[in-house]
């Protein structure tokens, strides 16, 4: 007996300690070890911030989306997974026929089964967006569907439809960034494109985080649907409002000029870089891309030959043409050239084996830099360009932010190309012609800009050679206004010749039509400020391809520059007939017109 | 009914607050679900027990001598036959044929064997040679046997300890118990060291081939496989090993309070489990260190008071009843407890008084009422024999 009382004491005093150990010594790792079976940690996105133009209209806004939701702990009670989803796919069957909406295509078992696997405690989405007679229908039935609720979910709207979808961009559903080890997250709205993607975490706000209890199946336990289930650890926070410096009467306007065509436009202010207006055509509306952008809709842009879904403004690299002239004569101007200087153009340039016809065939005759600029005459710029060389041109056009990116807050940004000897070695291995470097003083050849980089040189040409690096956020209030990135190294005097030019070009010459509208009747409509221009046919392509795009950089008023842009229409007739009028539309809709 | 004002009250005591802690968890684990049966088990626990309770005091008023001379034999007859039944007539649960209508006969025939073993062992002049051992062998091997063929092999591992436990008190052929003690630990470790060495095999087709030459049914081998690796398959076999342990760990000292313990409110203990063989893992984590140990003292306190008895008791066959009973009950105790907490592998034992399970309360209730029945009947006139 006292040998059997020795064992059992002995035996339960193993037990004791062993029970001290677990319960006491090791209780943390116990604690830490259940917690990570039983919670989980979900995301919960802040609200999305607005997108407003300048004047805080609203370009990009989060509206309510009325969602109705199945939640699976509901119907936990029926066992097994397979056993849960068919009861689901029931009910949703029947909710189905009393909301009169077809069960949405995506909401398959398997979608089911594999939300059941592996989101239990998140609410499944049936229907999206449903109106105010659906909702009805649906309230009046709550009460035979137990584990239905309806729910409102942030979908982002863009209320002016395709108004400049290139720059804002859009967006999409995703999971919220965050560093913390996470189970789910209710879904983000996440810019994908534009300027949503550019400010994404601007506009985004801070993501909070909720810890929900689960049961050893992965759901809600319905014995705990009070507070104790669901801890919120930190609340979200709403993202803030991105404030633009677009114009959206001005980007209307430049949008309306390019309904039809492939083509872009920049609008800026000349006196800080700010881009008032930047379109590119064809467009796209990033309505359709919500509440999902489908792999049909999406397949239907991006096969579509005129790529809407590419930012011809920023991204589309063209030959600048004769709009390339005016750096040419400030290029010129600086190293001393004579401005007065004739030069006989007969309607054809040679050198060597250089052949180059001038627009007009019978030639200007003597002519010198003013006129050549008002006449945008080949043959005097291409003698310009040869006597002040290569280095000078790509000097100065460098100066103006040509062949290299603008900088601007955006995405997708293509740097064009400033080719001079060097660069024409490496690609293609040719040596640089005498040749070439007249094709550059005119804007051919191997040159290419994008939209937006003629309309910063433009912008430079507008306000006396300050250039600004072109932005779309507005500065915060307070701050100063910006500087500029550099100016361009040429007398005033000089400056003030080609500003001279390019009102003359608008007034008289190839740009006759940025100041005026001719109607029908032959009447002039004169635009309500005085304005600079210059106009460029470019000629891309050989043969069969062979094509022309129109070019227009002008900028108003002429004495205090407020605006300066850049357009280019594809395949158009000329700059003077086809880009000169739309410019004039742009700038009317600033300025208006004077009445005759 | 003066004679029952010297029973041992430390022991009724203990017993009481054990079967009052089995109501109390038995219904904390049954409202972890909306399922009536559930909700009421604690009531039928405590139906039972007061069954229970009236069979103890009955018990204990009759002689034990009486009751072991009269019914030992008869009982130990009924309940093979009831065992026997079973394996005919028993409702098939969780793999194995062990109930018999309402009852579990391989409770009943605990109690009978070792009523049986007491009462032939227990008598003046009994063999205590080669020729007793094989007829205590012979007596044990039926009901081990018909058990195993339910099968439940829990029982069977308690009754072997059990009997051998009382033949060693009357020192019936010390050698053979030796061996069979020494067979029993080598066979033992030879069964884990294989399971260990199959654990350690990478390859899978070589594990395969050294776990079939166990001679083991397939659960059985998984649980051996847990016991020795516990991070193995943690959602199948080693679920309920890993969840009792997470139950008891994460009670700490004071518990979570009654009713609280996420695991079972979770689902993570199922009540099947909650408030049968893993009920102690509810009492851990509810109770905390606090009501585990305060547990394991009321068991003690019951195993100590009893062997006090049998003490002083100074008739063999008390002596033997008294020892058989407190060594069954010491064997589900620590079985049950080491089994929660990963000290042994996993075998279908319930916790004395506390696990829902009415045939084992009912015939441990009797069992203990037989050990007061012991402390009641002083043996006046065969003060001389003394073994031990």
């Amino acid at each position: 007996m006292l040998f059997l009382g020795a064992a059992f004491t002995l035996g339960m005093a193993v037990l004791a300690v062993e029970l001290w150990r677990l319960q006491v010594v090791d209780v943390a790792d116990f604690k830490e070890n259940q917690r990570r079976q039983n919670t989980r940690t979900i995301l919960i996105p802040g609200m999305r911030g607005r997108i407003l133009d300048r004047s805080g209209r609203v370009l990009a806004d989060s509206r309510p989306s009325r969602v109705v939701v199945c939640r699976l702990e509901s119907f936990a009670g029926k066992g097994g997974v397979s056993n849960i989803a068919c009861g689901v796919e029931a009910a949703i069957d029947r909710l189905s026929s009393v909301l009169r909406l077809p069960r949405p295509p995506s909401l398959t078992r398997e979608r089911i089964v594999r939300h059941l696997r592996e989101s239990g405690v998140l609410p499944l989405d049936t229907w999206r967006d449903l109106d105010d007679v659906t909702l009805a229908r649906f309230a009046e039935h709550a009460e035979e569907f137990p584990g239905f609720d309806e729910i409102v979910r942030a979908e982002r709207i863009y209320p002016f439809g395709s108004l400049a979808a290139h720059i804002l961009g859009y967006v999409g559903h995703d999971r919220p960034e965050h560093d913390a080890a996470i189970h789910f997250w209710e879904p983000e709205l996440k810019g994908r494109a534009g300027l949503e993607a550019r400010y994404d975490g601007y506009l985004a706000g801070a993501t909070g985080e909720k810890r929900v209890v689960v049961d050893s199946r992965g759901f809600k336990p319905q014995i705990l649907r009070d507070a104790t289930g669901e801890a919120q650890m930190s609340p979200p926070a709403d993202g803030l409002d991105l404030r633009l410096t677009l114009d959206a009467p001005l980007q209307h306007a430049l949008e309306r000029q390019l309904k039809g065509v492939c083509g872009a436009g920049v609008v800026l202010d000349p006196r800080t870089g700010a881009v008032l207006a930047i379109a590119s055509s064809p467009t796209f509306n990033p309505n359709d891309f919500i509440p999902v952008l489908t792999s049909e809709k999406y397949r239907a842009l991006a096969d579509d030959p005129s790529h809407p879904l590419l930012n011809r403004a920023i991204s589309g690299t063209y030959a600048p043409g004769s709009t390339f002239k005016p750096i040419t004569a400030i290029a010129a101007l600086d190293v001393g050239a004579d401005p007065e200087a004739e030069y006989d153009c007969r309607g054809v340039f040679t050198l060597g084996a250089f052949r180059l016809h001038c627009w007009d065939r019978y030639g200007h005759g003597a002519i010198s830099l003013d006129r050549a600029l008002k006449e945008s005459c080949n043959t005097y710029f291409c003698n310009l360009g040869r006597l002040v060389g290569t280095n000078a041109m790509v000097r100065t056009a460098r100066e103006f932010g040509i062949g290299a990116k603008t900088g601007i807050d955006l995405g997708g940004e293509a740097p064009g190309v400033l080719p001079d000897a060097e660069w024409k070695l490496s690609h293609g291995g040719d040596p640089w012609y005498p040749g070439d470097t007249c094709q550059m003083a005119i804007g051919q050849g191997m040159l290419l800009v994008t939209p937006l980089q003629m309309a910063v040189a433009c912008a430079a040409l507008a306000n006396g050679g300050c250039v600004y690096q072109p932005y779309l956020r507005e500065r915060d209030f307070g701050m100063p206004p910006p500087a500029p990135l550099r100016r361009i190294h040429c007398a005033a005097g000089d400056f003030e010749r080609v500003r001279r030019g390019m009102l003359a070009v608008a007034r008289e010459g190839t740009g006759k039509r940025v100041l005026f509208r001719y109607g029908e009747g032959r009447e002039r409509h004169r635009l309500g400020a005085t304005c600079a221009a210059k106009t460029g046919t470019a000629e891309v392509g050989t043969g069969e391809t062979k094509r022309k795009n129109a070019w227009v950089i002008a900028f108003a008023p002429y004495e205090q520059p407020t605006i300066a842009l850049a357009i280019i229409v594809e395949r158009g007739e000329s700059g003077g007939l086809t880009a000169a009028p739309k410019a004039h539309e742009v700038l009317a809709s600033r300025f208006g017109e004077d009445v005759p | 009914m003066k004679k029952l004002l010297h029973m041992d009250f430390l022991l009724l005591a203990a017993m009481i607050g054990l079967v009052a802690i089995g109501v109390v968890f038995i219904r904390s684990a049954g409202a972890a679900r909306q399922i009536a049966a559930l909700h009421s088990a604690w009531r039928a626990h405590a139906a039972t027990a007061a069954l229970g309770l009236g069979l103890y005091v009955a018990l204990a008023m009759v002689d034990y001598r009486k009751v072991l001379k009269w019914a030992a034999w008869p009982c130990f007859a009924a309940a093979l036959l009831m065992l026997c039944a079973v394996l005919v007539f028993g409702d098939k649960v969780y793999g194995g044929r062990r109930w018999l209508w309402f009852f579990q006969p391989s409770e009943i025939a605990k109690l009978a064997t070792i009523a049986l073993v007491a009462q032939l062992f227990g008598r003046e002049g009994a063999r205590t040679d080669f020729k007793g051992f094989l007829a205590a062998l012979a007596i044990l091997s039926v009901p081990v046997a018909l058990i195993l063929a339910e099968p439940d092999l829990g029982t069977a591992l308690v009754l072997v300890p059990t009997i051998l436990t009382m033949l060693c008190a009357v020192r019936v052929w010390m050698k053979g118990l030796v061996t069979i003690l020494l067979a029993g630990l080598i066979s033992a470790g030879a069964l884990l060291g294989a399971v260990s060495a199959a654990e350690r095999q990478s390859d899978p087709a070589r594990r395969e081939a050294i776990l079939s030459h166990i001679p083991l049914r397939p659960h059985q081998i998984r649980r051996l496989r847990v016991f020795l690796n516990p991070e193995l398959d943690p959602s199948g076999s080693g679920w309920n090993l890993r969840q009792a342990k997470l139950s008891i760990g994460s009670g700490s000292i004071y518990g979570k309070g009654l009713g609280k313990g996420d695991q079972k409110l979770l689902g993570y203990l199922p009540p099947s489990v909650s408030m049968n063989d893993f009920i102690f893992a509810v009492v851990a984590e509810e109770a905390g260190f606090r009501g585990s140990a305060v547990t394991l003292a009321l068991f003690l306190v019951m195993l100590l008071s009893s062997l006090r008895i049998g003490a002083a008791c100074g008739d063999d066959r008390g002596r033997l009843l008294v020892a058989g009973v407190a060594t069954l009950f010491f064997c589900h105790v620590y079985v049950n407890v080491a089994m929660s907490i990963g000290l042994m592998p996993i075998t279908g034992l319930p916790l004395p008084f506390i696990s829902a399970g009415k045939t084992f309360l009912v015939v441990l209730m009797a069992a203990f009422g037989l050990v007061q029945s012991v402390a009641l009947h002083p043996a006046d006139q065969h003060a001389a024999a003394t073994p031990n």
